[in-house]
């Protein structure tokens, strides 16, 4: 079983909902489509309060280079366009719709699916773009630039990422039990504008068996090799899981295609087979609703969208427990501020914990055991970030590999004082960065 | 016999120190740096904090720039008009008057008067904060409350009080070192006037918005802008600012103000306002 060289933890998997079907979950009253959904500039919303919309219709352009489009996820009147709670913890500016119940697309859309080789390269990079896809695993990088590298680089490998490492989560899971046609087809897609030089590989984790054996099935004939993976936290972050299928290793700075390699979601994947194929936008994504707060957990294929507290309806109620509410998974996830919140296209998971390690100043001091060296996969010394951030350093913690952390929270996991090192880390991020911009503003 | 063995040990380590004081002298003479005198004397009426807010990283390079080029607009902020007024003797010039500066918290939503959002446990630092979310209060422009600043003054003059950062007019030097140790940007300098009017808030959400966020807030309703009669207040994206040069400080805008201890007086304490307004 292959797995990366350095570092790694066994978190407990907690997969509750990984043998529930996926289910539909109805249009809500209202929805709130946040611009903000990728890695990037927002997009600029085109629509204003009072226009009629219908499925699909775009309602945000891509502004600038790295941005989404993001469109109508159901018809209806356009409320009011305002700023509003995201679940990055920031407030984006939002698109209300009040649906009109009738859900009818726009003219040309949602088509009977058609063989996607009569299509150009240049063709299925449009409609990539104009689907509005991003990386849907959480970063959120926009699709088409992704699929359209530097003509410099020579990719290679393509691998799509069916690791799903995260504890708890099992969106991509059912994605690859229940549609491993598609799943495959995006991945050919994919394959395909690397025509004849590229190996595709899916990856997954060995205990996903019946996603193995589903997506088997439909890969064999067409020279794409599923790989098993070890089940290990991180094995699902890019870098990691490049390391593990080709033993190629990422530095500092660098990006996968520096390397010759492509990463895809799984959930990806199947968008970019409905936007090429259906010419269907994205305007839906599988959201795991679990945790061990919540009467019912499930695997709901929500709207763009639909806030949290419509979730919330819909799945049960919550205890009174719960004291954490974490929008992604429990390593990466981010906490919520408010369930007003809207799905976006990087929502992988909603999961309601009571938390017992959330109480005040549970940190204390570093005692050096080592442990983070131990488990940290791009080989830092988190507590060294964390001492320096502490002591406001900001100087030296360069030299200590700060910009080469990618946030996976094992050192934080692991850690016997408790520290909150990932947040000490992004507290150091942000204040580098305020301090370059200040120096070369 | 003691003294038999003092001799050689006297009479060499003596010849030594002789020749060393000698070689010392010739070197202080042959390469004498003539120092004016004035630089040590400026020095010295100096505060000699080296905060950094004239612009020279130290007293000691701001004391040599004035005496070099007696330069009458240069000033010092933390010394004010008296140290001006002595440095002017030094030099025999006239200073210029200098223009002091006071850090201003553009926020009253404590944590009485602001909503909260979810409740904040991660690191207690503004900016750790405001990595993970909004902030402990609705209001993304409002003071987060955990004092990331207060650890750059370096004269005390800054605490915590209600969950908002409190300034100290008499000990605020006007240094600006806390500015930017702020991730919303709600500190600002501003000219240090015995009597003046400001408004402290720094949301430019609309009136409703802001109403709903926090009971402090500027809701840009014109009710300060009608009543001015030295037209110094303007409106810019749902926020009133006070222009300094215009406004006279004759306090009608504080009387028609809704929300109560918007617009406050610097020489008055916040807590001597809010008592006014509500009687």
């Amino acid at each position: 079983m292959k797995t990366f060289a350095i570092g790694g933890i066994h978190p407990p998997e907690r997969k509750l909902t990984e043998s529930s079907a996926i289910e539909v979950m109805p249009v809500p009253a209202e929805l709130a489509i946040s611009m903000n959904q990728h890695l990037g500039k927002p997009a600029k919303p085109v629509v204003k309060a009072g226009d009629e919309v219908k499925k699909g219709q775009l309602i945000g352009e891509a502004d600038g280079f790295i941005s989404a489009n993001v469109h109508a996820s159901t018809s209806g009147k356009v409320k009011s366009v305002k700023p509003h709670a995201h679940p990055g913890g920031q407030y984006a500016m939002t698109v209300f719709i009040t649906p009109d119940g009738k859900d009818e697309w726009a003219g040309g859309l949602d088509n009977a699916p058609v063989d996607w080789k009569s299509f150009s390269r240049e063709e299925i990079v449009a409609k990539v773009k104009d689907a509005g896809i991003v990386g849907m695993g959480g970063a959120g990088f926009p699709t088409n630039v992704k699929l359209s590298p530097p003509p410099d680089k020579n990719i290679d490998t393509i691998i799509l990422n069916g690791a799903e490492c995260e504890p708890f989560l099992t969106a991509d899971h059912r994605l690859m039990v229940e549609s491993p046609a598609e799943v495959v087809g995006g991945l050919e897609i994919i394959a395909s504008l690397f025509a004849g030089q590229a190996k595709a590989w899916i990856g997954i984790e060995s205990n996903k068996q019946d996603a193995i054996d589903a997506l088997k099935k439909h890969a064999s004939q067409k020279g794409i090799e599923i790989v098993v993976l070890k089940t290990k936290y991180p094995q699902g972050a890019e870098k990691q899981l490049i390391n593990a299928i080709t033993g190629r290793t990422i530095g500092e700075g660098e990006l996968p295609f520096d390397k010759g390699c492509l990463v895809q979601n799984i959930g990806t994947a199947v968008a970019v087979y409905d936007a090429v194929c259906r010419n269907r936008p994205l305007i839906e994504r599988i959201v795991t609703v679990s945790g061990m707060e919540i009467s019912s957990r499930k695997n709901v294929l929500a709207r763009i969208g639909t806030a949290f507290r419509d979730i919330v309806d819909f799945c049960g109620n919550l205890s009174e427990k719960t004291n954490q509410v974490i929008c992604g998974g429990p390593m990466m996830g981010k906490a919520l501020f408010t369930l007003d919140a809207p799905v976006v296209k990087t929502t992988s998971g909603l999961l309601f914990m009571n938390n017992a390690a959330v109480e005040k100043s549970r940190e204390r001091t570093c005692i050096r055991c080592g442990k983070c060296v131990s488990v940290c996969p791009q080989s830092l010394e988190p507590w060294l970030l964390g001492n320096t951030a502490e002591l406001r350093k900001f100087d030296e913690i360069l030299d200590f590999g700060l910009m080469n952390c990618t946030e996976c929270g094992s050192c934080t996991f692991v850690c016997p004082s408790k520290r909150e090192l990932v947040h000490w880390i992004k507290y150091a991020k942000a204040l580098v960065n305020s301090r370059q911009k200040r120096k070369s503003a | 016999m003691i003294s038999e063995a003092f001799i050689p040990a006297v009479t060499s380590l003596g010849a030594v120190a002789l020749a060393l004081g000698l070689i010392i002298h010739y070197v202080s003479k042959k390469f004498h740096v003539e120092e004016d005198p004035t630089v040590t004397l400026i020095n010295d009426i100096l505060p000699g904090v080296n905060c950094g807010a004239c612009g020279y990283p130290s007293c000691g390079q701001f004391a040599e720039v004035l005496v070099e080029t007696k330069d009458s607009s240069m000033s010092c902020p933390v010394g004010g008009s008296d140290l001006a007024e002595k440095l002017g003797q030094t030099l025999g010039i006239t200073m210029a008057e200098p223009k002091p500066q006071i850090a201003v918290l553009l926020c009253q939503g404590d944590n009485d008067t602001a909503r909260e959002t979810a409740e904040y446990l991660g690191i207690q630092d503004c900016w750790a904060a405001t990595q993970a979310y909004v902030g402990p209060k609705q209001c993304r422009y409002s003071c987060i409350g955990l004092g990331s600043c207060i650890a750059f003054c370096d004269f005390d003059a800054m605490r915590l009080e209600n969950g908002l950062v409190v300034i100290d007019k008499d000990l605020c030097t006007g240094c600006e070192a806390c500015i930017s140790a702020c991730p919303t940007g709600v500190l600002v300098m501003q000219e240090k006037k015995a009597e003046r009017y400001f408004i402290a808030c720094n949301s430019h959400d609309k009136g409703a918005a802001t109403k709903k966020a926090c009971d402090a807030g500027c809701i840009a309703c014109q009710k300060c802008v009608k009543v001015c009669e030295d037209d110094a207040i303007v409106i810019d994206r749902f926020l009133a600012t006070i222009v300094q040069e215009k406004c006279t400080a004759c306090g009608k805008c504080i009387e028609v103000c809704p929300t109560k201890v918007n617009c406050i007086r610097l020489e008055n304490d916040l807590q001597a306002v809010k008592q006014k307004k509500a009687s």
